[in-house]
């Protein structure tokens, strides 16, 4: 990871931006409900083990480089990102198939209320981290 | 805090694809907006399918995505021909590595990449 941020201040002129943005694992993601009045929370999704200790280490990349003077941080924030589903079979699915979160939600309702609902539209909300640092 | 949307997922889907992140105009304002790349040289480290190199490219002066997968980079290729895009170039290439001279860029982007 550092070997690819030396690579980006390499190709970067004097005063260069670096863009560096990763799914944000300090909070957890969302499965809402799409209602017609707009979304609700019914469960929360954790990341990956593997995957908290893959972000860890991209962190203490970026730090380093900032450490080495490479680059200065200019700005940094977090936005929300929604990925949609026909119903909680393609959520499952989705869990199901991708490595970056773990395979269950921790339910805020109860089953019934999960099968009631199970062939309506459900989002995952996720956040997105961002940090954009210019090159020294 | 605002928020941005992909459409209906499913199954098989791989994992780079564009389906699963945010729209490029909505990643890229999110970061500074069309202006941070007017008439910039832009680099997409990790471009997969494109997906922000071809977001940017009608801003920027010129586009350049790289990523190690030679499929997505193909993919990549076929929809800067099909939207009639000049200034947008990929190759396939790693981050470690990158097959430009220094000084080259004034702006690198690297979403999910690190």
């Amino acid at each position: 990871m550092v070997d690819a941020l030396h690579e980006a201040h390499r190709v970067l002129g004097p005063h260069g931006l670096l863009v560096d943005a990763r799914p944000d694992s300090r909070v957890l993601a969302h499965a809402e409900h799409v209602t017609p009045r707009g979304f609700r929370s019914l469960g929360l999704i954790a990341t990956a083990a593997a995957e908290l200790g893959n972000d860890r280490a991209s962190d203490r990349a970026v730090a380093a480089v900032v450490r080495e003077g490479l680059f200065r941080s200019r700005r940094r924030g977090r936005f929300w990102h929604r990925v949609h589903f026909a119903g909680l079979a393609g959520l499952q699915d989705y869990l199901d198939d991708h490595l970056r979160f773990v395979h269950r939600v921790r339910w805020k309702v109860d089953p019934a209320t999960r099968r009631r609902l199970r062939h309506e539209p459900f989002v995952i909300r996720r956040a997105v981290r961002y940090e954009v640092l210019e090159r020294r | 805090m605002s928020v941005t949307a992909s459409f209906a997922v499913g199954r098989r889907l791989p994992a780079i694809s564009s389906a699963l992140r945010p729209p490029a105009l909505d990643e890229l304002g999110q970061y500074g907006g069309t202006g941070m790349l007017r008439g910039k040289r832009v680099l997409d480290v990790g471009t997969g399918d494109g997906r922000l190199a071809l977001g940017a490219a009608p801003y920027a002066r010129e586009v350049e995505g790289v990523d190690p997968d030679a499929d997505a980079i193909r993919d990549a290729d076929a929809k800067a021909r099909e939207a009639g895009l000049a200034n947008v170039r990929f190759r396939v290439g790693a981050a470690q590595e990158l097959p430009y001279p220094d000084a080259r860029f004034e702006v690198v982007i690297m979403s999910w990449t690190l």
